[in-house]
């Protein structure tokens, strides 16, 4: 049942497709609605075997091989809130219905793509999700085009384009060493001969072009210009998922079912989420453009993640797949509110603003939630996650990496601080004294997305006793198909 | 000549083939050239899993995988031409040297 998520955003596309130019505009934004509601109700609601066994039948014309566990199960719920809140968000900010088409098309792509990337159990059907969602992202990336967008987006197909041809020469490694794509015989072949040259080669070749793909410190050209020259809304949903399952989710995937744990992977793994944290955090530190500043933070955050898949426990995987999740809730909000903010005053320059929380008191609060969330402030859910990763690495005898871990969360709160101090707090400037409250929809998304994560925060025992400690021990297992 | 001589001949040329292709998107600050070293790498890439296939006698299995390695790298190279005709439009010109607006 689980090939309709896949099937469904592509059917949905041809539908919208069909009818006459202006009942297609109105449909637009409610069939893709529909769409992802479907698919968040997929994942939350546990679906009965009558119900599952006539969505079988009918998507077994589909010959591929999905399956689904608790991993891809988080990855689903978030793609799913993360594309509903960038839906919402480009209502809001869509000038004509046009632009709202046009958007919704894509945006139904780069589903099917990102649920295909996380359902997939075969190395070359990983490759074409993700090539499905990469020239998703190129065309939402450079859809207002304006000169800066097109350069955010050439930059990223470049080194999209070397991220690929990394990854197929890893393929075509893994064919020659298991003569095969599935996951399973891959992996058999990297336990039988572990030390082979070829071997390490496409372990590391596949590694880069996961780095490439997400953004990684040493890899990181792209990412800060494409989410910032970006529309708002597509800035939210790159920064909040597309990144995060084209590269750290693949990463995960493929680390845990093909290259098993070994100890250079795990220096790797180390090396760069270290370089990331620090050096990601220190360039936010630096921006005065906050998408900027919120692109860099991305960077820094996913190095937390990196490390905790690193640390090669069970509570740290826990721990990495609870930060991707409470990343795609803080970095969507904090998206989102640059989106109010810029549409509001028309400008992203920190030094320009001051206190505007006074004018947009939602936007202010809700952002002071997701920056501290973000620093691992206590109450709220980015603490935890990153407690656990933290944990994990301490427990497992890494003791510098932990350190250096909880001194680069300094430097998180530094950055924010700066940002929350800039843009809404202190004296209102002459210039923006008669600004409004972003409209209803960016004010809905981003209420949601706080109340996420103070519930998660708050409830984070019910949460860890009833949803993460199943998270590790059953990475690889299958919970339906 | 057997599987594995022929083997090192592909080996050969695909390595020629990148070197080629990384040469060309590194020596030009043309956007298309760019785009075209990028494709010579893509080409490279393809004649391997034809190979990977061949030594391992997996014939069907490289077809498939190099038939949707075409289609996707045909629409991904739509995109990337349609992006650089943007670039053209407000620029008149494809120097990267000329497209640095994006700092920091």
């Amino acid at each position: 049942m689980y090939s309709w998520l896949v099937l469904l955003p592509f059917l949905g596309v041809i539908f919208l497709n069909l009818p006459s130019k202006t009942v297609r505009y109105k449909l637009a934004f409610w069939l893709s609605l529909f769409i992802v509601v479907v698919q968040l109700f997929f994942v939350i609601v546990p679906m009965s075997v009558a119900w599952s066994r006539i969505l079988d039948s009918l998507g077994t014309f589909l010959k591929m091989n999905f399956s689904v566990d608790s991993l891809s199960q988080v990855l689903l719920f978030c793609i799913g809130l993360v594309a509903l809140v960038t839906l919402f968000v480009q209502r809001e900010m869509a000038q004509d219905e046009k632009q709202m088409f046009n958007f919704a098309n894509v945006l139904l792509l780069v589903l099917a793509g990102m649920n295909g990337i996380v359902l997939v159990r075969d190395i070359f059907s990983l490759y074409v999700f993700l090539e499905i969602t990469a020239i998703g992202s190129f065309i939402l990336i450079s859809l207002d085009e304006s000169f800066s967008a097109f350069e955010g987006a050439f930059k990223y197909i470049i080194l999209s384009i070397v991220a690929t041809v990394l990854m197929l020469l890893a393929i075509g490694l893994f064919v020659l060493v298991a003569g095969s794509t599935s996951f399973e015989a891959i992996g058999r072949a990297f336990a039988d001969y572990p030390n082979v040259f070829l071997i390490r080669l496409a372990m590391g070749l596949f590694l880069s072009g996961c780095f490439i793909k997400a953004g990684l410190m040493p890899f990181h050209g792209w990412l800060p210009d494409a989410y910032a020259s970006a529309p708002a809304s597509v800035s939210i949903l790159l920064a909040g998922i597309v990144t995060k399952v084209v590269g750290v989710y693949t990463l995960m995937r493929v680390v845990v079912s093909i290259f098993g744990f070994d100890p250079t992977l795990r220096t790797i793994l180390f090396l760069v989420g270290i370089v990331s944290i620090v050096f990601g955090a220190l360039a936010a530190l630096g921006q005065g453009d906050f998408k900027r500043m919120l692109a860099y933070s991305s960077i820094s955050q996913v190095g937390y993640i990196i490390l905790g898949l690193g640390s090669f426990t069970l509570l740290g995987l826990a721990g990495a797949v609870f930060h991707l999740f409470n990343h795609a809730i803080f970095k969507s909000l904090l998206f989102v509110n640059s989106a109010a903010v810029e549409s509001r005053t028309g400008t992203r320059h920190m030094d320009s603003l001051s206190g505007l929380s006074q004018r947009m008191p939602v936007t202010g609060v809700t952002s002071i939630l997701a920056s501290l969330s973000a620093a691992g402030v206590p109450p709220l859910a980015g603490f935890w996650s990153k407690l656990l990763i933290i944990m994990a690495l301490w427990f497992s005898g890494f003791i510098w990496v932990a350190v250096i871990a909880v001194l680069a969360s300094v430097l998180t709160l530094a950055y924010f601080l700066k940002f929350q101090r800039k843009v809404f707090f202190g004296t209102i400037a002459a210039d923006f004294n008669n600004i409004k409250e972003a409209g209803f929809g960016l004010m809905v998304s981003s209420v949601i997305l706080a109340a996420i994560i103070i519930g998660v925060g708050v409830l984070f025992p019910f949460i860890f006793s009833n949803f993460i400690v199943f998270i590790s021990p059953l990475i690889g297992g299958t919970v339906g198909t | 000549m057997d599987i594995v001589n022929l083997f090192w001949v592909y080996a050969f040329s695909i390595i020629m083939l990148l070197v080629i292709g990384i040469y060309c998107m590194l020596a030009t600050f043309n956007l298309m050239r760019a785009l075209i070293g990028s494709e010579i790498l893509i080409k490279a890439v393809t004649l391997f899993l034809i190979v990977a296939g061949y030594v391992t006698n997996q014939g069907a299995l490289a077809q498939c995988l190099v038939i949707t390695l075409i289609v996707v790298e045909v629409v991904m190279m739509t995109v990337a031409v349609g992006v650089v005709l943007g670039i053209h439009r407000y620029n008149k010109s494809l120097d990267v040297r000329k497209i640095r607006n994006l700092k920091g």
